[in-house]
């Protein structure tokens, strides 16, 4: 700014951060480093990164009767997350939103987040496969959503750098030849892959070579099943980095502890043993350049002249069970919004900035998922390790996608637990208890029948979860009604959300090649879609019935892209509009492809931790840079 | 709405003695360890490792009141013993209730007409009694599980073939081999 760098303000910062989630924490991280004065507000609470905040999340969890991704994490009203229980479907199909997010779309975004210290990574499951190089230019080459402004081959550096800061548990040369995704030669995972699950193991007996069809008609595609790298602590590889190898980062809050992956199988919603990446093992690690206030809800970005920000406004609040709060400014060179993708696109709506293509809040992806689940004719060993250690890959590329959405397969280790609530559900519907209490009970069966027939089946079961590629559509959208306002007064995100025709078509797709898996295994399908309270997914398509469910992969709603005229932000997540305003995350990717985002949202990232370092070199010149000045307030 | 409940207090002047309990040694809660074992088809021993006998006896005595926990104990004696005989649905349904609870550490909902008619003065909801509950509901022992977040197995155990299933994955016994 022209006031010179030496500041006016002695707690000014070179950069502020909203959001101390993982795309924030890592750009901290980076920032501090190269010794930049970085402030990072969050809104969340700041109990998890001590252990005993940690167990006593740990202990929620258990008490919780719906084991659900946010079941461990206390609510907080003055920062309110949404939540899957949020959604209820109607006994004809439709549903109903309550909660945080108001819904208008036909079909409901189902999908929550997590606002804490930490963020939604506090509850990911942790897979992080890299994204095909076709997936960035999908309009070019097959006719629908949105391209990239740059490729693969730009990102690829960045996704080594990204693995690294995650600590990636995987196998390259399996990637390479299984997922048909390049590496540079020679190169390993930090880790060596995790084991693959005895399911696993089952499946590719049976399945390895075999081919399906997704028309009677059409061409077969080979199946495969192919290990999945993972952000969690396995044995680390001596070969990594030149022979340099890895060590692994240990749980945040108890030094010197920090395991590899015991198999506590509860990855989603809380690792008890800190095995899995969250983003507060990266803030232990943070320079004392980097500041973290949490309780600091941002509520709107101040601008300057000629279309610059020079800071924002939050409210800092003491209790969450109460909205009390006191509303203060910081200001900073640059500001980066790092608060997930549906939150950015609310900042930026809020503050009536990166305006000018009308696309702030546009284009909202997410990866809708397709469950199938069955028995097994033996015992397979569910509910053990990772919730997924291998899947199917065959479906992700290639020209089908110009007729369908393309689909990644997980094999999950979890049993039914995600399609239908097992064991729980299990349990009841073996007692007679029904969930409508008003019906009369069945007879239910007692003692070693009961203990028989469980061990019997839940030792059997499996599921399939089928991701799929959402392309941008700029009708699903996140808007602002003022009218609706959470406890701090802040304006709650208002979500119009709906499946185009192609995903859809994907799904039928995918339910042909489940149909022929099934048949492949020998296994007994059990899948069911119907309409109900605890189906808001369901939709009919082409006379069958379907029910999705969210993946937690909120983005796109601030997508990058060539010009100022079509997109909010550039290659480097900067708004077009806004020269020292950044918006990153899954909201800046024009497509998602078939992968979990986070590995390429982290490598996005970083990619921009690298222009901001420029841009703030340019602006204060590399003399005044206040490496050491230890930048606390 | 917190989501979770405190362990009820048993009612005052019961203590660890029950008189409901006819004919065991009331200190250790025997007959509903005795009834139990009916319900789960799991033997005291395992029961009581659990530690949560005294809880659960005390949870059922609050959710559904001592006379009726009475009713259901003398139906289930005049069914010989065996749950799957009880025929009153107010005593069978306290009998699904205990062995939900010691099955997945949640006390269930009744069924509407239980609720009603046992005239309880409290919410028909469910909830997970405490956090251990969770962690030693049988459930996960009846296919040698492990609830998910407590008591992991250990690195890679996922990748062994569990008990009852080849060591190696085998072809399909359908069709013969894929
Ligand atoms: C159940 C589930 C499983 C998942 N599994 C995977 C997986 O296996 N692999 C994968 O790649 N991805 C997975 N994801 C997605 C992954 O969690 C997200 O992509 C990732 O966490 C997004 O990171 P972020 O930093 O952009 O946002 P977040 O992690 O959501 O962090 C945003 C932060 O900003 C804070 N914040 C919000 N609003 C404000 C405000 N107004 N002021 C200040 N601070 C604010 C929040 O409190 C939070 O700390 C999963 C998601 C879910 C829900
Ligand atoms: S399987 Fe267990 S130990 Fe491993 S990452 Fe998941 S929760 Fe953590």
């Amino acid at each position: 700014m022209s006031a010179g760098p030496a500041g006016r303000d002695a707690r000014r910062h070179d950069v502020i951060v909203v959001g101390a989630g993982m795309a924030g924490s890592l750009l901290a991280k980076q920032l501090g480093d190269q010794g930049w004065r970085v402030l990072v507000l969050e809104a969340g609470t700041r109990t998890l990164d001590t252990w005993p905040g940690y167990l006593d999340a740990l202990d929620t969890y258990y008490a919780a009767t719906a084991k659900v991704p946010n079941a461990p994490y206390r609510p907080n009203a003055a920062a309110p997350s949404p939540s899957v229980l949020d959604l209820e479907g109607l006994p004809a199909g439709g549903y109903r939103a309550h909660g945080y997010f108001l819904q208008n779309g036909p079909l409901p975004y189902s999908s929550d987040y997590l606002r804490a210290t930490g963020g939604t990574a506090m509850h990911w499951m942790g897979i992080v496969p890299r994204m095909h190089p076709e997936d960035f230019a999908v309009r070019r080459r097959y006719g629908y959503g949105r391209d990239w402004p740059i490729g693969y081959d730009d990102l690829e550096p960045h996704y080594r750098a990204a693995e690294r800061a995650l600590g990636v548990a995987g196998d390259a040369d399996e990637q390479r030849e299984g997922a048909g995704l390049p590496f540079p030669p020679g190169y390993v995972y930090p880790m060596r892959a995790i084991p693959r699950s005895y399911l696993d193991a089952v499946l590719a007996h049976r399945l390895d070579g075999a081919a399906v069809r997704e028309r009677p008609d059409g061409p077969d595609t080979v199946l495969r099943v192919v290990a999945t790298p993972h952000a969690r602590n396995g044995t680390p590889d001596p070969r990594y980095d030149g022979g340099r190898g890895h060590r692994p980062a240990g749980a945040a809050g108890l030094p010197n502890y920090g395991e590899r992956c015991v198999g506590n199988a509860s990855c989603v919603p809380i690792c008890p043993v800190q095995a899995k990446y969250n983003p507060l093992k990266t803030q232990a690690t943070w320079s004392p350049r980097v500041t973290l206030v949490d309780r600091a809800v941002v509520s709107r970005v101040l601008t300057a002249a000629n279309g610059r920000v020079r800071g924002v406004e939050y409210q800092r609040y003491d209790d969450p069970a109460t909205p009390a709060h006191t509303t203060r400014t910081a200001e900073a060179d640059i500001v980066v919004l790092a608060a997930h993708a549906i939150e950015n696109a609310r900042l930026l709506l809020v503050s009536r900035l990166a305006g000018s293509s009308g696309q702030v809040g546009r284009n909202l992806m997410d990866h809708p998922m397709l469950l199938t689940w069955g028995l097994m004719d033996q015992q397979v060993g569910p509910f053990r390790g990772p919730g997924s250690t291998s899947g199917l890959e065959s479906f992700r590329t290639g020209p089908a996608r110009g007729t369908r959405a393309p689909f990644r397969i997980e094999i999950g280790n979890w049993g039914w637990s995600w399609p239908a609530g097992s064991p729980g559900t299990d349990v009841a519907r073996l007692l007679g208890i029904d969930a409508d209490t008003g019906r009369p009970r069945g007879r239910g069966v007692f003692g070693k029948k009961l203990r028989e027939s469980l061990g019997r089946d839940l030792g059997r079961q499996f599921s399939l979860q089928f991701a799929f590629e959402q392309e941008a559509e700029s009708r699903n959208r996140v808007t602002i009604d003022p009218s609706h306002r959470d406890p701090l007064g802040n304006p709650r995100p208002v979500l119009t959300y709906d499946l185009s025709e192609h995903v859809k078509r994907g799904m039928a797709a995918a339910r042909t090649v489940s149909d022929q898996i099934f048949r492949l295994l020998g296994a007994e399908d059990r899948t069911g879609y119907a309409p109900g309270p605890l189906a808001p997914g369901w939709f009919r398509h082409d006379g069958r019935d379907y029910v999705f469910n969210g993946a937690g992969h909120g983005g796109g709603t601030h997508i990058m892209g060539t010009t100022a005229r079509t997109s909010v932000v550039d290659q480097w997540q900067r708004c077009w509009d806004h020269p020292n305003l950044y918006a990153v995350g899954c909201g800046s990717m024009p497509s998602m492809g078939t992968s979990n985002p986070s590995l390429t949202m982290a490598a996005l990232a970083l990619r921009s931790g690298e222009r901001i370092h420029r841009d703030l070199r340019e602006l204060k010149g590399p003399a005044t840079v206040g490496r050491q000045q230890g930048g606390r307030p | 709405m917190n989501g979770r409940h405190a362990a009820p207090t048993p009612d005052p002047g019961h203590g660890t003695d029950d008189g409901s309990d006819p004919g065991k040694a009331p200190e250790d809660h025997a007959g509903f360890v005795a009834v139990s074992v009916r319900l789960t088809g799991f033997d005291e021993f395992d029961l009581r490792a659990t530690g949560l006998v005294r809880l659960y006896h005390d949870t059922t005595l609050d959710q559904v009141g001592r006379p009726a926990v009475g009713r259901f104990l003398a139906d289930l004696d005049a069914a010989g013993g065996d749950p799957d005989r009880i025929t009153d649905e107010t005593s069978r349904d306290i009998a699904r209730a205990i062995t939900h609870l010691w099955y997945l550490g949640v006390w269930p909902q009744l069924a509407r007409s239980t609720h009603a008619a046992l005239r309880r003065e409290r919410a028909n909801t469910a909830f997970v009694v405490s956090p251990e509950a969770y962690t030693e509901g049988l459930v996960w022992r009846t296919f040698h599980g492990h609830p998910p977040g407590a008591k992991p197995p250990g690195h890679g155990t996922w990748a062994a073939a569990p008990p009852g299933a080849p060591v190696r994955p085998v072809a399909r016994r359908t069709e013969g081999a894929a």
